[in-house]
Order: structure tokens, then C-alpha cells, then sequence
């Protein structure tokens, strides 16, 4: 029983050893693995949500996301849309937003970015405000602060 | 006549010590220069050849003086300060500042670290989503990388993570040795459960807010990497807990304390790589025949691992971090470097040698980056 | 909801400790096995859930009588956390940890199969801040079936630290447990600190 538990304990430490040295030039292809399990994506909280609807003009493209209402059990009472847009962005923006696809506009948002100033006016009782507008390195992201009910 | 009984066990010749600093060396070659090494250009020259000396020279007096801890810890240090440099320079290179910006966080643009793991469980159980805004793949510390490292890395070592792989220890381990007696002595017991207890707290609120809320409200790493740009009330307030938990807990006590207080106290990692100590085949043993339960061991140890009880049964604690610091201590050699399964006070040599080589190769390759990195920044800073 | 989870959770722990040492021994008397045990067990959780049932109940239709002002349903609840903050933060400094519990009340009864359902009773209305937190909870919500999820989740969090009590004997390291429980005890009380100073200070800003 001693003599099986040293050879139990040395093989392990070899073991750990070949898993030390084939750490660093698996890493590529160990993570690759990794990214692929069902749990290895980004919460929508983070990453804005899917695209439901992109809008395009001349250069510039607006997406606009499904709304993250995203909780830890069960979904939240107050969530999110963001909106981005990308290209040649003007620089003064207004547009109107349907993020629901009922047909009716939910709020108007106008954007100065030399200023930075953002205002939002809600045309739907489910419109909280602006969270966040920010210039990012596509063009500029709002996320506007929704209600469920 | 102690020191002779203690360097005669661990100590080794010049040329047994070149012997086994040769593996290292040749391994640490191949993945610091790919196998094709570039000197094209001169301060990447100079950098690479500076880090590759210094982690082999360190592991050849490893065995060559028999010391452990001190050569150790050389290296941890210089890794965490290359580290919070390399992070620094990049974000002020790149953004002008160490903060980072909301589009970035919109972008999922922030390095992954370790510290994140323990919040990420629970969210990714229940909603099989990881809540961090960073890269799953590609681009610098992205999630699987670091989830893979650091998995393997505890599984291996257990807590020895926490003294040969994380880039923020260096810090308070470093502070832990500026003073050469402690101004603070005792400290009650209870308090190096509260790991644990921020652990739990901090995966409840994580899994609640569907935030990292350790990263978010309490990190004090923060203070010498990047946070979150100064922009409002709530975002003045975190930075003044990460430089207050930082002033605290990682310069003022380890320096009174001559401990890890952060490591002890507060940081949650800290407790999951504890109980992954249960599964790593290393270990640390007291060979009870050669004890003479002088506790200078127990004086020595950072982490709160060791205690008078557990050196008269004859056990060391989960908490041990495979330091070396109490081995190095031990004059007797009684406390040494265990493989599990292996009865204490035997095979002492070849449990050293395989553990130091296992855990020193992962800290050279893991630090390499940052400290070629900051080599790199540093020469051409000075040429 | 999950904030409910969690004022449960942080109660729990408290709870157990101050009445645990009437409790058990009742859970435990007269018993033989982890079976009989765990029936009495579930008597005494399925009577506390009933009596939440009802709390909840109550608690919304007061709400709705008496908590329409929206600076109250800030205030009250803020007041209520910060007071549970400090019964926590005291609890887990303190070095007294065994204050009297209602549930030794139980001891005069002498019919065993009625104590869990007792005990039941008088746990779940054991007037703790964690209690009038969820009943303001409760009156704060905007339909009755969110007042039910609430008092569910509380239920839930607070009920979790009874399941082991069937194998409290067979639990090794019950001391490390609850060295963790009263730092966790602590520093949930910072937590319910904070949230209770944002409430109470945006009610008063709103007010």
C-alpha cells in the first residue's frame, strides 16, 4: 500500500510536470478549446446585445440591438438597448428609434459629438434615459435605459 | 553545525548545480525566443538576453546555495513590478491614461486576470454567459488564455499560484521584506478565513449584479494597473478604496506584519487556490524525527500556514503557499519540499528538485513577457 | 429577487447562530436517524413557508394602502437596511454570539410532533430587521406575485443554513464554518450599509 501511494504521488508530480511544459506552446490551441464551450461567451450586458435592425444611409450604419433585459435567475425589470453607429457618422445626429418593432417610435435621440452632448426624448412610457454615450473607435455607442413593463 | 547538516542535504556542487540549471536553460530558451532568436535590434537583443541570465542564474543558485525563498522571490517581485509597468506604459502609450475609458468597457476591451475567476462561476452556471468585458480569444490577456494558465497552473501547484505565478503578489511579498523585525506580531487566527468569506461575498454580489464585484469595488491592484476613469461620485469613491486597500494592505501591514496581508486577508483567489492545494501532488512535510519544534518556521511563514499545533501533529496547513521561506529557515531541514504519498523526511532531494523545477519554469516563462517588456521600455528610456 | 436571496442568505446565518442551539436539540430530540430528522425538518420549513406565504400576502396590500409615496418606499427600506448593518456588524464583532431566542419558548411544549411546526411559527416571526425588511419589501412591490417571489427567495437564502442541521454531528470543521460565516456576517453588513445609504440618501435627495 506505501509503495503504491509513492508511485501514485510521483506519477502525479510527472504528470504536473508534462502539463507545466506543454502549457505554453498548447496555449493557443488549449484556449481555442476553451472559447468553445457553451459557457464561453460575453454576457449581452457587456456586449450590447444581438443586432435586431440595422438602418443604413449613405456611409454611416446604425444598429440597433435587441434590448437586454438579462438577469442572474430570471430577467430584469429595467434593461437596456444600445445603439451604434458606425462609418462616416455626421456630426450632429438625430433619429428616431423603434427598438421594438411595433411600429411606433419609442424615443427621439439627437447627438452633438463635437460637444458631447446627448439628449433623449422618450415618446414611450418603457424609456428611462441615457445610461451611456460614448465616442468608441467604430463611430459612437448610446445605450438607453429601458423599463420592461 | 546545523547550517553545515542543512547545506550538505540541499546544497549542491558547482558543476551538479549547472547540470540541473541546464533543462531550464534550454527550455527557458526555446519559448523566450520562439527557437529563432532575434537580434536584429539592439535594446531587444540586450532585453532578451538580460531576462533569459537572470531567471537562469537565479535557478542555478537555487541549487547551488540550497536557499529557495529569496532567489524566489527576486523574481516574483521583478515579474509583479514588470508587470504593473508594462500594463501602465501600454495604457498610457495607447489611451494617454491609466483609466479606461466606458468605450472600452462597451468594446470589451479590458485585460482578463485571474482575480475574476472566482465571480465568473456562478453567472456562468446559471447563465451560461461569462460577465467580464474582455476578449474570449485574441488580443492581449484574453479570458480562455488566462483561464487555461491559471487552471493548470492550481491544479499543479494549489497554492503555490499564489507564491510562483500571480503577477500582484510580488507586491506585498516584496513590502513583507523591507523591515527586519515585525512591529506588529500577533494576529488573531480568525482572520485568514476572511479569503473565504470575501469569496462567498463576492460570488453572491457577482452573480447578483452581473459584475465582478471584487474587480469593480474592492481590487487594490487597481491602484497600479488601470481602473475605471475618475468620472463620477461612484467612480471617486472605488478609487479611493483601491488606494486605501492598496496603502493598507499591500505596503503598511506586510511592512508592520512582515506578511502577505493582502494574499491573507482579503484576496479571494487566495481562497480557491487553497482548497485546489487538497488535489496538487506538492505538498510541504515536516519530517517529526528531525523537528525539534523550535517554530521559527511558524515565525517565518507569510501566509499564516503554519502554527504551533500544526508543527506538533505534524502537518502543514492548506494554506501553505510553497514559499520555501520555512524550509530555508528550518536548520534542522525537518520542514522540506514533499511530493504527496511520500512519507515525510524522505526523498527529500528529489522532491525539492522536481518541485522547484516544475514551479520555477512556469514562473520564467509566465514572467518572461513583462520583464523583456520592461527591459525593453527601460533601455530605450535610457538610449 | 436575488437581492431577496441574499437579505435571506445574510439573515440565515445570524438566525441560526442565536437560535440554533434551541433548535436542534428539538430537531434532534427523540429521533432516531438522519430520516426522522430530516421529516421534522421539513415540517418546521414548509410551516415557515407558509407564514410567508402569508406575510407576503399582508405586506402587498399594505403597500398599497400605505406606501403609494415614492420618497417612503425609499426611505423606510434604507433606514431598515442600515439598522440591519449594524445588527450584523455587531453580530459578527461581538463576543457574544448566543443572545436569547424566541424559539425557546418551544421548550415548554411538550408534543413532539407539534415543535417543528412551532418552532416554524415562531422563527419565521421572529421580529429581526431582516424581517421588516422584506415585509417592506413585500409592500413595495408593484404586483402580488412580485411580493410572493420576493418572500420565495427570502425564504430560499435563509433556509439554506438550516439543511445541514440533520448532519450537524457528522460535519467535521463546524469551527472554520463558522469562523467564515460571522466574517461573511460582517461584510454582508457593510454591503446592506451601503445599499441602505444610497436608498436613504436618493429618497432624500428625491424627496
Amino acid at each position: 500500500m506505501k509503495k503504491i501511494k509513492i508511485i501514485a504521488g510521483i506519477t502525479w508530480a510527472f504528470v504536473g510536470l508534462i502539463l507545466i511544459i506543454i502549457l505554453f506552446p498548447g496555449l493557443n490551441s488549449f484556449s481555442f478549446s476553451v472559447s468553445k464551450l457553451p459557457f464561453m461567451k460575453l454576457n449581452p450586458r457587456y456586449t450590447g446585445g444581438e443586432i435586431a435592425n440595422q438602418i443604413i444611409a449613405e456611409n454611416c450604419t446604425l444598429n440597433i440591438r435587441k434590448p437586454v433585459f438579462n438577469g442572474f435567475l430570471r430577467e430584469r425589470n429595467s434593461g437596456f438597448v444600445q445603439l451604434d453607429w458606425h462609418g462616416t457618422i455626421p456630426e450632429m445626429i438625430n433619429d428616431s428609434i423603434d427598438y421594438d418593432h411595433d411600429g411606433k417610435k419609442d424615443f427621439c435621440i439627437f447627438i452633438d459629438r463635437k460637444n458631447s452632448k446627448t439628449v433623449l426624448n422618450p415618446l414611450s412610457a418603457k424609456v428611462k434615459g441615457v445610461a451611456i454615450s460614448t465616442p468608441t473607435s467604430y463611430g459612437w455607442a448610446v445605450r438607453v435605459g429601458l423599463l420592461k413593463e | 553545525m546545523d547550517n553545515t547538516f542543512k547545506i550538505a542535504g540541499m546544497r549542491k556542487s558547482f558543476g551538479k548545480s549547472l547540470l540541473y540549471t541546464l533543462p531550464m536553460f534550454l527550455i527557458t530558451f526555446m519559448f523566450m525566443t520562439g527557437g529563432r532568436p532575434n537580434f536584429s535590434d539592439l535594446s531587444s537583443a540586450l532585453a532578451l538576453v538580460s531576462a533569459f541570465l537572470l531567471v537562469n542564474i537565479l535557478y542555478f543558485f537555487m541549487h547551488f546555495t540550497g536557499k529557495t525563498d529569496r532567489y524566489r522571490a527576486i523574481l516574483f517581485i521583478i515579474f509583479a513590478l514588470s508587470l504593473s509597468y508594462t500594463l501602465i506604459h501600454n495604457m498610457l502609450e495607447v489611451r494617454k491614461s491609466m483609466s479606461f475609458s466606458q468605450a472600452d468597457i462597451l468594446e470589451c476591451k479590458i485585460p482578463f486576470c485571474h482575480l475574476v475567476i472566482p465571480m465568473m462561476i456562478l453567472p456562468a452556471v446559471f447563465t451560461k454567459s461569462i460577465i467580464f468585458p474582455g476578449s474570449i480569444l485574441g488580443g492581449f490577456a484574453n479570458i480562455s488564455s488566462m483561464v487555461v494558465l491559471w487552471l493548470v497552473a492550481t491544479v499543479v501547484l494549489g497554492r503555490g499560484f499564489c507564491s510562483w505565478g500571480c503577477f500582484y503578489g510580488g507586491w506585498d511579498d516584496g513590502f513583507s521584506r523591507i523591515r527586519k523585525k515585525p512591529v506588529i506580531r500577533k494576529v488573531s487566527e480568525l482572520w485568514k478565513w476572511m479569503p473565504f468569506a470575501v469569496l462567498l461575498m463576492v460570488a453572491l454580489t457577482s452573480a447578483v449584479a452581473l459584475l465582478p464585484t471584487y474587480c469593480s469595488w474592492i481590487c487594490p491592484f487597481k491602484a497600479v494597473t488601470e481602473f475605471e476613469q475618475v468620472a463620477s461620485v461612484e467612480s471617486a469613491t472605488k478609487a479611493g478604496i483601491f488606494l486605501s486597500l492598496f496603502g493598507g494592505l499591500v505596503i503598511a501591514l506586510p511592512v508592520m506584519t512582515k506578511k502577505r496581508s493582502q494574499c491573507s486577508f482579503l484576496c479571494p483567489m487566495g481562497a480557491v487556490n487553497t482548497l485546489s492545494n487538497k488535489i496538487t501532488p506538492f505538498t510541504l512535510k515536516i519530517d517529526k524525527q528531525a523537528c525539534t519544534e523550535c517554530l521559527k518556521c511558524v515565525e517565518v511563514c507569510p501566509l499564516y500556514a503554519l502554527s504551533p499545533e500544526d508543527i506538533k501533529a505534524g502537518k502543514v496547513s492548506i494554506f501553505c503557499s510553497k514559499c520555501g521561506k520555512c524550509v530555508d529557515a528550518c536548520s534542522k531541514n525537518a520542514i522540506h519540499y514533499g511530493i504527496k504519498g511520500i512519507p515525510a523526511g524522505t526523498m527529500k532531494n528529489f522532491s525539492r528538485n522536481l518541485f522547484l523545477f516544475v514551479s520555477f519554469l512556469f514562473m520564467a516563462i509566465f514572467s518572461a513577457g513583462a520583464i523583456i517588456s520592461t527591459l525593453q521600455g527601460l533601455l530605450k528610456l535610457i538610449f | 429577487m436575488t437581492d431577496s436571496l441574499i437579505l435571506g442568505l445574510s439573515s440565515g446565518s445570524a438566525c441560526l447562530a442565536t437560535c440554533g442551539m434551541v433548535m436542534f436539540p428539538y430537531l434532534m430530540a427523540g429521533s432516531s436517524g438522519v430520516k426522522r430528522i430530516a421529516l421534522d425538518l421539513t415540517l418546521f420549513l414548509l410551516t415557515r413557508f407558509l407564514v410567508y406565504f402569508i406575510l407576503a400576502t399582508l405586506s402587498w396590500y399594505f403597500g398599497q394602502a400605505f406606501f403609494s409615496n415614492p420618497v417612503v418606499r425609499n426611505i423606510v427600506p434604507g433606514i431598515l437596511y442600515i439598522v440591519f448593518a449594524v445588527m450584523l456588524i455587531w453580530y459578527s464583532i461581538s463576543k457574544n454570539r448566543n443572545p436569547d431566542c424566541p424559539a425557546k419558548i418551544v421548550q415548554t411544549v411538550n408534543n413532539h410532533r407539534l415543535v417543528p411546526i412551532l418552532l416554524g411559527i415562531v422563527n419565521s416571526l421572529g421580529f429581526c430587521p431582516a424581517l421588516f425588511i422584506i415585509l417592506t419589501k413585500g409592500a413595495t412591490q408593484s404586483t402580488l406575485v412580485q411580493s410572493y417571489i420576493a418572500f420565495l427567495a427570502f425564504f430560499i437564502g435563509s433556509s439554506i443554513w438550516f439543511l445541514p442541521l440533520p448532519l450537524a454531528g457528522k460535519i467535521r470543521k463546524k469551527e472554520v464554518l463558522k469562523n467564515i460565516g460571522i466574517l461573511a456576517t460582517g461584510l454582508a453588513g457593510i454591503i446592506f450599509m451601503i445599499k441602505g445609504l444610497t436608498n436613504l440618501i436618493g429618497g432624500i435627495i428625491n424627496g
